[in-house]
């Protein structure tokens, strides 16, 4: 609520930055949704972690190899991959499109992050790809610990594998799922480097998210006081969505409580 | 399992394997050439390969102190972790008035993304007078909320009556933490220790504004250098990434054993 | 468990002693450059040569690379901390300078005879706000047009185009397949010569009101929409910023490139085509360009402004100068660049041609307006641009829509 740059003492601003904020400006709204969408990439990544989970799971040669292989993207630097990806997606020498091009499976080479409707998908599948081996070592961990004679027993009981799998090993595995849920959510609201290294939030805002907006905001147009106003915004809206969340989870979002 | 089912399983991980090694191949291959990646058609197999770049990251960046420094600050931020988290995990599994509400405030809280509290962060590091120090790097990775309630899912899972008993027995709260609580509570010790790792070994921003001196820089901070704007050195970029990664690898291969045992007991039991 | 605990607690003791900061209280001068820190040796050189003007002050150097130079400066200038000397790229001084955060050393300039001449006047015009200079050059360069020779003979182009047309012709005739046409930085304003020569103003001459929503303009914007939906125009060209677009050049498959001329180092580094008989450089049609350039200024919160003004003197006197120019191959906006041109001539003939199109036509650079909003204009121009041109909305509905945001901005 105050006027500030990091030059100047502060004034008062009165409302003016929030009237800005809920009736100019449109990137805000449009960094909102796409952070919406951009979470929801979580569920997918956990969905493919727990398949490739369940694969490494099983008593097949190489096992350790192949984890280590899913793993290795997680820790990789992000400026690196970044570049490799949007190289990856380029529309005229991309590997992608020279793929499928050399495939015929396309005559028209595809704009991936240049195009306004193929940009959210493209670095929603490269976040995937960055998260999933991380995700799949913590499910992994959680298969590991289910004691094994519990799924004998179902099976000797005549349970189908897809029945133990949604009796047994899913409502097992439930924590794991919900540490990587909200690992999932808090990545999508704070991970700054892979869309800014591909996309830097373009084009025209396409990919644009909270945090790559906050960060142009604050650092790049120098408004400090109104990157301070999307804060606080953001921090009500996040209130709202968490008090929402437990309530409709029965008090569970976030591991909350079983005590009250 | 059956040889068919197996050889399912192998072509599925073996075509997943493909697709995620892809980038990091590329990443190597250049590493080890320095080639443009953006040529066409692309070229899958290396021409020339050396290690020019790996010899030219070891000279241009005094890589042997920023590991060290890296390091150092992995294993404050680690322990702090470890001793804030279980602190704040065992209270919130307390009852007390307003705990809802600091519950609602943790998870809103975990979600604002660091950028936008950066400078409030800096002007407290510097009233502590902890600006260019060890701590200082560590310090706003000291806890994170993730893994306080990773501890509480855990502590939660302790039953009551243990708890109770120890009370009886007239012990102290922290002993009871230390001694009770902790024992149960392994796997979220290990949580704790590989995310909090994790975190802190690729903290790029925090050390960036906050170290004014060449000799507290840590290792992520060496990239700056070979992202250079006046030439070319994709080579030693792409190397330096490498070299980065190798540590974090070298310990999922070696530990991979403990590393999923020690997740193991921490996830189911929450 | 319990002795576990008891050595992390000691150890993290321990580690904080060791590490505690020990206030150190003498005249210090620091200084905060952009992206060189190859250049340490050099930047060392410099201190050691103040050191001996005045053994009392140290200096401290930090360097930042682009995305985090912000971040850094300004939690620096919060914090009350801000580097006395810093090294700034393209217009971001403007909005420093707007709000009063760098001093106004045009009386430095004044006062010192032998400066006289010193500095090239044009680029060290380019650093002057409201009747007041803020900054000296510290390595200066435009905009110019690269282009491919081999894909302009493959494609029957004689010369490097002339006028807008003929630009857009011949990048139309390179491309096929893989190959495109033509390819340009967007950062900053350094698009803006595709608009310049065909005579768009972004404001009217009092800077108070947007002048660009024109016939000409939409035309303009019209024809690159066109040229970017069929593929003769790269879409980096709206979409990248550094690494990409120099990479795309630099792998032989972009006929014609408008970059500064740093972008020919980088190009050349990842291109093993790139020699005499391949590579050409030359202006952009109408010689229009773009500076970006990086300039020496003072924070306003530095105690010692006469210091750092002595400092800056000498990192750009003749013989740092003359040591970076030869470094980097790059000129400085001061008097040694001529020398620098006759040397380059001799050792990189080739550098030496793209290098001589960066001291000509110094008149015609464009987009240099002063506006203390800069970087909110050009972001409220560029993202309706964007939009135009990769084809989102059409030219008319989006120039009159920046026409609106720009107005918007320059009324508060």
């Amino acid at each position: 609520m105050q006027s500030w740059s990091p030059f100047k003492p502060s004034t008062f601003a009165g409302l003016t930055h929030y009237q800005e904020l809920f009736f100019y400006d449109e990137v805000f709204w449009k960094s909102l949704w796409n952070t919406v969408v951009f979470m929801s990439s979580s569920p997918i990544a956990i969905g493919l972690a727990l398949a490739l989970a369940l694969l490494v799971d099983t008593r097949i040669r190489g096992r350790g190899v192949y984890r280590a292989i899913i793993f290795i993207s997680y820790p990789l630097m992000t400026v690196a991959v970044g570049i490799i990806w949007r190289w990856l997606y380029d529309e005229k020498v991309g590997l992608i499109n020279y793929v499928l091009l050399s495939l015929h499976l396309t005559q028209r080479r595809i704009a991936f992050l240049d195009s306004y409707e193929w940009a959210m998908p493209s670095v929603v599948v490269a976040a995937v790809w960055q998260i999933v081996g991380f995700f799949m070592v913590i499910l992994l961990a959680g298969l590991q610990n289910i004691p094994p004679n519990l799924e004998e027993a179902a099976a000797l009981d005549g349970a189908s594998a897809g029945q133990r799998f949604r009796h047994i090993t899913l409502p097992l595995l439930r924590p794991a799922i919900f540490l990587c849920l909200m690992i999932g959510v808090i990545n999508s609201f704070t991970s700054f480097d892979l869309i800014y290294v591909m996309t830097g939030g373009g084009p025209n805002y396409a990919t644009e998210v909270l945090i790559t907006y906050i960060y142009r905001v604050a650092f790049v147009l120098s408004k400090f006081d109104y990157a301070a106003a999307l804060t606080i915004v953001l921090f009500v809206f996040l209130l709202i969505v968490t008090a929402v969340a437990n309530r409709l989870t029965g008090g569970e979002a976030g591991a909350v409580d079983a005590a009250e | 399992m059956r040889p068919s089912r197996a050889v399912a399983v192998h072509a599925t991980l073996g075509a997943v394997s493909v697709v995620m090694l892809v980038p990091f191949y590329w990443v190597l291959k250049t590493s080890l050439t320095g080639e443009n990646i953006f040529q066409y058609p692309p070229a899958l197999l290396p021409r020339v390969m050396h290690p020019f770049y790996y010899v030219d990251v070891w000279y241009y960046i005094p890589f042997v102190r920023y590991v060290i420094n890296s390091v150092i600050v992995s294993v404050i931020v680690v322990a702090a972790n470890l001793v804030c988290n279980a602190l704040a995990a065992y209270a919130l599994t307390l009852r007390f008035r307003g705990k809802r509400a600091i519950v609602a405030l943790l998870l809103s809280c975990m979600l604002i993304p660091f950028q936008a509290t950066i400078i409030p962060a800096y002007l407290i590091t510097k009233e502590l007078h902890l600006l260019n120090s060890h701590l200082g790097l560590a310090l706003p990775l000291c806890s994170t909320i993730v893994c306080i309630f990773v501890f509480k899912a855990s502590f939660d899972a302790v039953p009551r009556s243990l708890i109770d008993a120890a009370r009886i027995d007239g012990l102290a709260e922290w002993r009871i933490i230390l001694h009770v609580m902790l024992p149960l509570s392994t796997s979220a010790v290990a949580t704790t220790v590989i995310l909090s790792f994790i975190w802190s070994w690729n903290s790029f921003l925090w050390p960036l504004i906050v170290i004014r001196n060449q000799e507290m820089q840590t290792l992520p901070l060496g990239l700056s250098t070979f992202l250079s704007y006046m030439e070319n050195t994709t080579g030693a970029l792409y190397a330096f990434c490498i070299m980065v990664l190798v540590p974090g690898v070298a310990l999922f291969l070696l530990e991979q054993r403990r590393f999923i045992d020690g997740l193991t007991s921490g996830a189911t039991k929450g | 468990m319990r002795r576990t605990l008891n050595h992390i607690v000691i150890g993290v003791l321990a580690l904080g002693l060791l590490t505690w900061p020990v206030a150190a209280q003498q005249k210090k001068l620091s200084l905060l450059t952009w992206n060189i820190p190859i250049y340490k040796e050099k930047i060392e050189g410099w201190i050691a040569d103040f050191k001996k003007i005045h053994p009392d002050v140290t200096v401290e150097w930090f360097d930042k690379k682009g995305p985090e130079w912000g971040p850094f400066y300004q939690t620096q200038v919060v914090a009350g901390t801000a580097p006395d000397i810093i090294d700034t790229q393209g217009a971001i001084w403007l909005e420093y300078a707007a709000n009063g955060g760098l001093v106004d050393i045009t009386p430095y300039l004044q006062r010192d005879p032998s400066l006289k001449d010193y500095y090239n006047p044009r680029f060290l015009q380019t650093w002057v706000y409201e009747g007041k200079n803020y900054m000296v050059p510290f390595y200066v360069s435009k905009t110019l047009l690269f282009y491919n020779k081999t894909m302009l003979k493959e494609a029957g182009i004689a010369r490097p185009p002339q006028t807008f047309d003929e630009l857009l012709d011949a990048a139309r005739k390179m491309t096929k397949g893989e190959k495109s046409g033509l390819m340009t930085l967007n950062f900053d304003w350094l698009y803006w010569p595709l608009l310049a020569m065909n005579g768009v103003e972004l404001l009217t001459p009092d800077l108070k009101k947007a002048a660009f929503n024109t016939p000409a303009a939409v035309k303009t914007v019209e024809a690159l929409a066109q040229a970017t939906a069929d593929g003769t125009i790269n879409k980096i060209a709206w979409t990248g910023r550094w690494v990409e677009p120099n990479n795309a050049f630099a792998s032989g498959t972009v006929g014609l490139y408008q970059a500064h001329a740093p972008a020919f180092f980088y190009v050349r580094g990842g291109g093993p085509w790139v020699n005499g008989d391949t590579l050409g450089a030359t202006q952009m049609p109408g010689g229009f360009a773009v500076p970006n350039s990086h300039g020496l200024g003072i924070s306003k919160s530095s105690k010692y402004p006469d210091l750092a003004w002595e400092f800056i003197k000498l990192a750009t006197s003749e013989k740092w100068a003359y040591t970076f120019g030869k470094n980097f191959k790059l000129f400085t906006g001061t008097r040694v660049d001529s020398r620098l041109m006759e040397e380059l001539q001799k050792e990189d003939p080739l550098a030496a041609s793209v290098m001589k199109t960066q001291l000509e036509q110094v008149d015609k650079l464009v987009a240099t307006w002063p506006l203390g909003k800069d970087a909110q204009i050009k972001e409220a121009f560029y993202s309706e641009f964007q939009a135009a041109v990769l084809g989102r909305k059409p030219a008319a509905a989006a120039l009159a829509e920046a026409k609106r945001k720009v107005d918007r901005l320059l009324a508060r």
